[in-house]
Formats: structure tokens, C-alpha cells, sequence
């Protein structure tokens, strides 16, 4: 901007008593002034800044100052073409209706496959409702893969789903891969497979998923209180630690884990309802139930208030 | 066989599979398989034997497979003495002398000739001083071999009978074929004395699935051929080769996979939402190996016996180290 060109060139004028004193720029007189002694050295200097005074009645949403779009410099090697607009006019339209100039094309052929994967991405993460940083890590991670060319042959959408399923596995915040099925085309089997050559080709690695991880998303979807979701991890992590559960996914565990705190609290929830936010059937859960109630008076934290006591807890 | 019996004397604190009859080759040359105890013999053509030899050949080999686990079983016993007193020094990973691979039998299991003959009175080189702690494999401490054989669950092999055929006339005069065109390009065809699967291809080629031993997978493939040929093609049996072993075994006790994988990273995949077992991808023989948490093990992606039993020996003080104490 007009600021930095200060440092950029030499000023081309200089105070006449202090040659060596950097000029300020006073934009509103259009002024050069000489901080030592003030003297106005260039007056009437033309601004090659924005228009700052636009008027906001007309056509408020365009600001005719701005051209282009926000850059994306770390992803799109930037981006500094420009395209012409579709015309408004009568003049801008043949005899048929079609448009004349047709040429919107052919902006940035190199990264349309990329840029079109970030709007996918863009769009995937919004349906989920997933903050900025996880979509930038998803969009950086897309990039790296993109730019190997290991996984080439595979659909750019499946490799999207895969990179946005390790972003949010290593910013801690697991999602399981049916969540991510949920907002993607791709089925879960090749979202699977592109995860783990992704995890081959870019040579990371991501964290094992904990029952922990998922509690507060199911316990909130379901609408059950705070002290239900607490002793719903302790149970899970409980389970875990005594080994109830010996290979079972951390998934069914948590739900079956959410099931026996909702039961045994006033906010009671069925299976059915459990299982369809945590994308697990109802029998998987019947059967992880199965394992850890046995030792139900162990697993409850100490200080737990039971509205159903936990002899009365349902045996299935 | 007595060569199976005499180790080299100063194998005392070097590696030395069992019953190795190491020429001066290396490890790793093409012709020495991953340089394990696979006693690789020359022996006359196969081609042209019949399928009746080929039985007879088998159920010779079985009795002298029995004596061979007699014999090795004594020989275990003095290597462990000798392990014993060599002890601290030469720790390195290709101690884990596949004890299963004496097993097998000497012979080999695939009709091409390989005529590595052992070279007598030379020492074996092995460049295992030189690589002590390979990242390749798994390190492993020193320890006794685990006594636990993986058995063998499925060979898939290929041959090629050598001529064109016409898979309608084969499906509609064989029994136990079926073909369906618009759904795989290729006749399936059984047969039940080795149980086994067979694809046909238009273009001679054939692929057998289902037996469970090198010998039977190959008496089972000339089977197939033989009915081929009896419908009137001229079919032969060209260029044999197993392609694919599957071993399973139990460890009997549980594991923690979590521990696994993350010791041992860059070989483990360990995704409780896509698989219950741990794919551990081990690099040295190159086999896959699903972990389960009750201690059952499968490995995969051999071409010889051998491999498969050098995997589970390497992997054996691994699991150990991550045996479930409750």
C-alpha cells in the first residue's frame, strides 16, 4: 500500500535541510512533511490507495475498490487473475439470449482440480459445523497429497473426505468415519482406504481414539446433562481400564457406556435413539451393554445421583 | 538330509537358521529365498509326472516330513544349549531361527529347478553384524523359539495349461463348473479330493485356491488340468508358482494392541472402526500380519513356507512384550 512504498523507493523528494528524515505522508492534505522541521515538501501527492470514500447507498454489496478475490497465497500458488463478469446490459446479450461474452474459463487450469476440492471441503466441514482450523488443516493436508501424486488415480472427493477425517483426528477432535459419511458422497469402505494411504504417502501417523473423545458430541446431540455425560466417560474409561470390552470399537463402547448413565439417570434414552447419533446398530450396543454390566456398581462415579439405583438398571 | 544335521561350527554366536545348508551366498541374493532355512535342492523336471507319482511322492514326503521333526526337535535342543552359552554379544535380528522351516520338507514345492547346490566346506556370510538394529525388522531380544507351528490355510496358486480353451464346452461338460459370463470372464470349477476352487481363463491360464499345502495345492492344479485335457483340449502344465500362503496360529494368551501399535508405528494400522485387528506389515519377510486381541494371529502375502514361519518368529517376543497381565 501507499505506506510501504516509504521504505520501498527512495522518496524522490527529500526536505531540502534534512535529507536523511523519512517523509510523512499526511493523506488527507496529500502532503509530504518533513518530521524534523515540518516543512511541507511535496504537496498535492496522489494516492495510490483504495478509494476510501465509497458511497453505501448504491450498490451495496460491490465495492468497486476491490477487485479479486481474498488471496489464498498458501494454496493456490496465488491467485492473481481476473475474470470479466457477466454483462448486465441489453448490449451484452446476442439474438437468442445467450450471452456474448462467453469466456469465463480457463482461469487457473492448474489448480481448478484443487480449488474445486477446497470448496468441497469448505462445503463438507459446514454440514458438520467444523471451526477454520480444522477446515485450513484439511485444505493444507489435501494440498500435500495433491501435490505427491501417490494417490492420483483415486477420486479427489474421496481424498477430500480422507484428509478431512485426519484433520480433525489430529486437531484431538476425532470424528468418526460414519460422521464423515454422513456429509460425503463417498461410502466408508474407500474413505477407509484412501485414510490409510494417505496416512502411507504424507508418512503421519494419528492417535488412537478414545471413548473420551466422542462423549460430549453424542451426549449433547442426545440432550442429556452434564452429569450424565461425565459418568457416562467414567464408565467408559472405567470399562476400558478393567479390560471389560477387550476389542470392541471405542464407539460402542462409549454408547453403551451413554446408555447405562441415561438409564440410570432421570433422562433415560433407548438404544434406538442412542444408536442413530452414534451410528452404531442397537444390537452392538445390547452386546457391549451386555459385557460391562456385570460390574455397573464399579463403573458409576462415587459421587453419581441415581434416579433408577443400579440393581434396577435393564438387563438385556 | 545329513547335511540338514551338521551346522557350520562357528555358528555359535552368529545367526544360523536350523537346518541351513548356507552356500557362501548372502542373504540377500535372488537365489537364496530371504536367506532362512529353505534347503532349496535341485530336482528332475516335474512336468511330465503323473498324478499318481505326484500321490505317491506326497505320502513319502509326509513320513519323511515326521522323521525330519524328530531329527529337528534333537538339533533344537543342542541349539538352545548352544544359544545359551553365546549369549550376550550378537544380538541381532535374524537370530530367530525359524524352527518351523526345518518342518518342511527339503524338497521343493515348485516345478522350476533351482540348482543352488551347497558349496561344501565354505561358511556362510551373513552381513547380520553389520546391520544390528535394522528398522526393517522388528528388534527383537534373544530368546528361544516360541514352539508354536502357524498352519497353513490356503495356497493360491497359478499354472498355465498352454492353449486357448472354450470355456461353454468346459462348463457345460464338466461337473461342478459353473460360468456366468456377464458376471467374472472365467469358469469356476471344484473338485473335492484336495478341496479346492479353481478359475479357468479363456486364455489357458488358471488360478487354484483352497489347498492347504504346497503339494496339494499342486496335485490339486494337475487334477484340474487333467479334466481340461480329458474335454479334448491339449493342455499342459506350464510354469507352476504358488503365489499366495496364508498361515494362522494362536499365541494363547491376550494382547494389547494399543501398546502395539504405538511402539511399533511405522508397521502397525490399528483402526478399531474399520478392522478389530492390527495389520502389521512387516518388512523383513515380506508378510502382512492381522493381530487380534485374543492372541490369534494370520499371516499372509508368502510364496514359501519359510517366510511365514520366520514371521512368527519375529513377531513372537513382540507379542510377549505385550501380553495382557489381567
Amino acid at each position: 500500500m501507499a505506506k510501504d512504498s516509504n521504505l520501498d523507493a527512495l522518496p524522490r523528494v527529500t526536505c531540502p535541510n534534512h535529507p536523511d528524515a523519512i517523509l510523512v505522508e499526511d493523506y488527507r492534505a496529500g502532503d509530504m512533511i518533513c518530521p524534523e522541521c515540518g516543512l511541507v515538501v511535496g504537496d498535492r501527492v496522489i494516492d495510490v490507495g483504495s478509494e476510501w470514500r465509497t458511497f453505501s447507498n448504491d450498490k451495496a454489496t460491490k465495492d468497486p475498490s476491490r477487485v479479486g478475490d481474498s488471496q489464498n497465497p498458501l494454496l493456490s500458488d496465488g491467485d492473481l487473475s481476473t475474470m470479466i463478469g457477466k454483462g448486465t446490459g441489453a448490449a451484452s446479450f446476442d439474438e437468442f439470449g445467450n450471452s456474448k461474452y462467453q469466456n469465463r474459463r480457463t482461469m487457473s487450469s492448474s489448480d481448478r482440480a484443487m480449488m474445486n476440492a477446497f470448496k468441497e471441503i469448505t462445503t463438507m466441514a459446514d454440514r458438520i459445523n467444523l471451526p477454520r482450523n480444522i477446515v485450513d488443516r484439511t485444505n493444507n493436508l489435501f494440498k500435500q497429497v495433491y501435490e505427491q501424486k501417490s494417490l492420483k488415480g483415486r477420486a479427489n472427493d474421496a481424498i477430500a473426505s480422507a484428509c478431512l477425517y485426519i484433520a480433525c483426528r489430529q486437531e484431538g477432535v476425532p470424528r468418526t468415519f460414519k460422521e464423515i459419511c454422513a456429509v460425503s458422497r463417498i461410502s466408508k469402505k474407500e474413505i477407509g482406504r484412501c485414510f490409510k494411504l494417505i496416512l502411507k504417502a504424507l508418512e503421519t501417523s494419528v492417535d488412537l481414539i478414545t471413548t473420551g473423545d466422542f462423549m460430549s458430541r453424542f451426549c449433547s446431540n442426545l440432550c442429556l446433562p452434564k452429569q450424565v455425560q461425565m459418568a457416562a466417560t467414567h464408565i467408559a474409561r472405567k470399562a476400558v481400564e478393567l479390560d471389560l470390552v477387550p476389542g470392541r470399537s471405542p464407539i460402542s463402547v462409549a454408547a453403551a457406556a451413554i446408555y447405562m448413565a441415561s438409564q440410570a439417570s432421570a433422562e433415560k434414552r433407548t438404544q434406538k435413539e442412542i444408536g442413530d447419533i452414534a451410528g452404531v446398530a442397537d444390537v452392538t450396543i445390547r452386546q457391549s451393554y451386555r459385557l460391562i454390566y456385570p460390574r455397573a456398581p464399579d463403573l458409576f462415579p462415587t459421587d453419581f445421583k441415581f434416579d433408577t439405583p443400579v440393581d434396577k438398571l435393564p438387563q438385556l | 538330509m545329513d547335511q540338514n544335521n551338521s551346522l557350520p561350527p562357528y555358528a555359535q554366536g552368529l545367526a544360523s537358521p536350523q537346518g541351513a545348508m548356507t552356500p557362501g551366498i548372502p542373504i540377500f541374493s535372488p537365489m537364496m529365498p530371504y536367506g532362512t532355512g529353505l534347503t532349496p535342492q535341485p530336482i528332475q523336471s516335474t512336468n511330465s509326472l503323473s498324478i499318481l507319482e505326484e500321490q505317491r511322492q506326497q505320502q513319502q514326503q509326509q513320513q519323511q516330513q515326521q522323521q525330519q521333526q524328530q531329527q529337528q526337535q534333537q538339533q533344537q535342543q543342542q541349539q538352545q544349549q548352544q544359544q545359551a552359552a553365546a549369549a550376550a554379544a550378537q544380538q541381532s535380528a535374524s537370530q530367530q531361527a525359524p524352527p518351523g522351516a526345518a518342518g518342511q520338507t527339503p524338497q521343493l514345492f515348485h516345478s522350476q529347478t533351482l540348482t543352488t547346490a551347497p558349496l561344501p566346506g565354505t561358511t556362510p556370510l551373513y552381513p547380520s553384524p553389520m546391520t544390528p538394529m535394522t528398522p526393517i525388522t522388528p528388534a527383537t531380544p534373544a530368546s528361544e523359539s516360541s514352539g508354536i507351528v502357524p498352519q497353513l490355510q490356503n495356497i493360491v496358486s497359478t499354472v498355465n495349461l498352454g492353449c486357448k480353451l472354450d470355456l461353454k464346452t468346459i462348463a457345460l461338460r464338466a461337473r461342478n463348473a459353473e460360468y456366468n459370463p456377464k458376471r467374472f470372464a472365467a469358469v469356476i470349477m471344484r473338485i473335492r479330493e484336495p478341496r479346492t476352487t479353481a478359475l479357468i481363463f479363456s486364455s489357458g491360464k488358471m488360478v487354484c485356491t483352497g489347498a492347504k499345502s504346497e503339494e496339494q495345492s499342486r496335485l490339486a492344479a494337475r487334477k484340474y488340468a487333467r479334466v481340461v485335457q480329458k474335454l479334448g483340449f491339449p493342455a499342459k502344465f506350464l510354469d507352476f508358482k504358488i503365489q499366495n500362503m496364508v498361515g494362522s496360529c494362536d499365541v494363547k494368551f491376550p494382547i494389547r494392541l494399543e501398546g502395539l501399535v504405538l511402539t511399533h508405528q511405522q508397521f502397525s494400522s490399528y483402526e478399531p472402526e474399520l478392522f478389530p485387528g492390527l495389520i502389521y506389515r512387516m518388512i523383513k519377510p515380506r508378510i502382512v500380519l492381522l493381530i487380534f486381541v485374543s492372541g490369534k494371529v494370520v499371516l499372509t502375502g508368502a510364496k514359501v513356507r519359510a517366510e511365514i514361519y520366520e514371521a512368527f518368529e519375529n513377531i513372537y517376543p513382540i507379542l510377549k512384550g505385550f501380553r495382557k497381565t489381567t
